[in-house]
């Protein structure tokens, strides 16, 4: 994916705003540090960077995205223009000194060059150490990028030597309108959105027929809630427990109910806008007008105390959401 | 692109790029051979981003038609599965022409493979080359100064810009040198430039030895142009371009002693053996050391201790020994490696004291020498 300017200035107004004021008073520095949580356009970022300083044609700070340089910075084909990922688990000192070796020659077209070190906290602690050569005696002309999720394990002799960029999550609004742009029904694309915020987890959970699967389960569940309640735990053995088998298939579960409650309580408060299950809005309504908002209160309650339970206790999954069922009915 | 093409030429330029086409590469792009049809011929590149290497066929060599273009333009193919298809295909002439999505057809007699290629803007430029600043070295030449110096560069990665051989032009003179701080070789060659160049850059080791590999022998001249980030060698139909280390190297003029306090002249060939010789037992020991002293008549004695191997002695005949007694160590590789590096038959080597650096050179000759330090024994 290919971001522009504008767009990393919407989603990180304070990065985009410090890296152009740096490139347009042509202070570069020698070393940067992305960081931030998945998905929150780090490495795009940091090609865009690459692309402003390499770009043939660029206005002003911007670049042409059309040229040979961008196109295969894009690419990855650009021979100035590095990045350096874990090789397995972690970055191995090896490719830390193969790094080295690049520092020391020229650059293959122009005089500058750029390295992005990708996941830069699996860097081991010997290969970190050799960066920190090259990070406190800078070459000219050249710039290095480190992305990092984790920036607390990083070095500190690592980070006290670059300048660090911290990258705001996403809003998932605007990660929801990505997930359509890529084909995505919109009630999912919401759904995904509000559950993860890096774009490509919600996009292959959007597209997992699972989750399509989950969210009807939730639906369904909700109206049983009016049946007996030996039809009810029925339910809950025969669709609900199977489908969500794993633990963190639970966790999700609960979460896509408690969403579910939350959009009952915004009907009653006469917000249909932002709404996650917008295309149930019918049966929504009808159901928000049947229940009274304390019962909704006191659900979203017990979803949250039942969240809770799971994750600090140790009790057996069905016993938890038949317990739930049974009190979100009451 | 559309042209048909003489396999044995089109089979000697794959297999002269394929050199500089590495397997293990982080740009994509550079795991293939670009292609380049123009209408004075085509021309094949391969490059690891350190070294690239271009060939060049022409329309007709001695007469006989090589290329024909029908239509210019560029392609990049696989290197792996191309060179493997070109050496295989069953008749003598290749038709290679591109299509849509840069799917390219080869053909030879009934064979068709459809290869899928690259876009060719996405490889790397090899920088522009300004003939007037080119000087010519004969290849031969070129060949002996690299031997003569490249084997000294650093192999440690501790001070990478010693890692290269440093070349230095001025006054019309080109001095290449090469040290990894316990050695140093150094070669100068007078070049047919105007006086008021001068350039000082340091070029990968590794590269020097590819180029030493890929020239074919002979006293054909070699252009050489020296840009700002690469050096290019052009020989007939082949460009060499390498990468060029980024720093400044060292000033190495003023650890070569002027003064000497003892000189010995040997038969290169003789010292070699005695020192070989010498070494079979010191090789076992942790730092391959030999000792040299002299003796009264002008004579050397060289010897060798492992103590739990044992103990080898040697006396020479020196052509000629004046100056004060001497009893010096040094490793036997550092020394090996000097005495073939030197031409000549008979070379005459300086010391100025036991914990000083000597140096070799050919008799009366100042356009080669090398220096090694010492080793400190008790």
């Amino acid at each position: 994916m290919t971001m522009r300017w504008e767009q990393l200035a919407k989603r990180q107004p304070v990065v985009a705003k410090m890296l152009q004021s740096g490139l347009e008073k042509g202070r570069i520095s020698h070393a940067y540090l992305f960081e931030g949580r998945r998905g929150t356009g780090k490495k795009a970022a940091s090609l865009l960077l690459a692309k402003s300083l390499f770009c043939l044609s660029p206005s002003g700070v911007f670049p042409c995205f059309q040229c040979r340089n961008c196109r295969r910075i894009d690419s990855g084909n650009h021979p100035d223009v590095r990045v350096i990922s874990p090789d397995g688990e972690t970055i191995k000192k090896e490719q830390i000194e193969w790094l080295q070796r690049e520092f020391t020659k020229t650059a293959v077209e122009s005089d500058k060059k750029m390295y992005i070190v990708e996941h830069a906290e699996q860097m081991t602690t010997s290969a970190a150490n050799s960066l920190l050569k090259f990070l406190e005696e800078p070459h000219p002309g050249t710039v290095a990028v480190l992305l990092t999720e984790q920036y607390h394990r990083l070095l500190e002799t690592v980070i006290s030597r670059c300048q660090v960029f911290s990258f705001r999550p996403l809003p998932p609004s605007e990660l929801a309108d990505q997930l359509v742009g890529e084909g995505v029904p919109l009630p999912l694309a919401l759904l995904a959105a509000h559950l993860t915020n890096s774009d490509d987890e919600a996009l292959a959970l959007s597209q997992d027929r699972w989750f399509a699967e989950a969210r009807t389960v939730v639906l369904q569940l909700y109206e049983m809630l009016s049946k007996p309640e030996l039809q009810l735990l029925f339910f809950v053995n025969d669709r609900w427990i199977p489908h969500f088998s794993e633990k963190h298939q639970l966790d999700l579960g609960l979460q896509l109910l408690f969403y579910l409650y939350r959009d009952l309580l915004h009907i009653q408060a006469g917000q249909t806008d932002g709404l996650l299950y917008s295309d149930q809005l019918e049966r929504l309504q009808q159901w928000a007008l049947t229940c009274p908002q304390r019962r909704i209160l006191d659900g979203m309650e017990a979803i949250l105390q039942a969240k809770a339970r799971f994750h600090t206790t140790n009790m057996s999954t069905v016993l938890l959401v038949e317990q739930l069922a049974l009190q979100l009915k009451r | 692109m559309n042209i048909s093409i003489d396999r044995e030429a089109l089979a000697k330029s794959v297999q002269d790029v394929m050199k500089a086409v590495s397997t293990r590469t982080t740009i994509p792009i550079l795991t293939g051979i670009k292609l380049t049809a123009s209408a004075r011929g085509v021309t094949l590149t391969g490059s690891d981003s350190d070294i690239s290497i271009e060939s060049f066929i022409p329309l007709e060599k001695e007469g006989r038609l090589l290329v024909d273009v029908k239509r210019p333009g560029s392609i990049v193919l696989q290197a792996r599965f191309f060179s493997e298809i070109v050496k295989k295909l069953p008749q003598q002439t290749v038709e290679i022409e591109t299509e849509d999505n840069f799917l390219t057809v080869i053909r030879s007699g009934h064979s068709e493979f459809r290869l899928n290629g690259f876009n060719a803007d996405e490889y790397p430029r090899l920088p522009q080359i300004e003939e007037e600043h080119a000087f010519q070295i004969p290849a031969d030449l070129l060949k002996a100064m690299i031997r003569q110096t490249v084997f000294a560069v650093s192999t440690s990665e501790t001070r990478p810009i010693l890692t290269g051989v440093n070349w230095k032009i001025e006054d019309g003179e080109l001095v290449c040198t090469a040290t990894d701080s316990h050695r140093l070789a150094m070669r100068k060659v007078k070049i047919g430039i105007e006086s008021d160049w001068a350039y000082n850059v340091v070029i990968p080791g590794k590269s020097l030895n590819e180029l030493s590999k890929i020239l074919a022998d002979g006293n054909h001249p070699i252009d050489i142009v020296i840009t700002a980030n690469q050096v290019l060698f052009k020989a007939e139909h082949l460009l060499f371009f390498s990468r060029l280390l980024d720093g400044n190297y060292p000033e190495t003029a003023r650890l070569i002693p002027t003064d000497s306090k003892t000189t010995v002249t040997v038969n290169a060939k003789e010292f070699l053996q005695a020192i070989d010789r010498a070494s079979l037992l010191a090789r076992e020991g942790r730092n391959n050391v030999v000792k040299l002293a002299t003796l009264p008549g002008e004579r050397l004695e060289i010897s060798s201790v492992s103590p739990e191997i044992g103990k080898v002695t040697e006396q020479l005949k020196a052509e000629s020994l004046e100056g004060e007694e001497l009893n010096i160590s040094f490793s036997a590789k550092y020394m090996m490696d000097a005495l073939r590096a030197l031409d000549g038959t008979d070379i005459q080597i300086s010391f100025t004291g036991a914990m000083r650096p000597f140096v070799l050179r050919p008799l009366h000759s100042d356009s080669m020498l090398q220096l090694i330090l010492p080793v400190r024994t008790y």
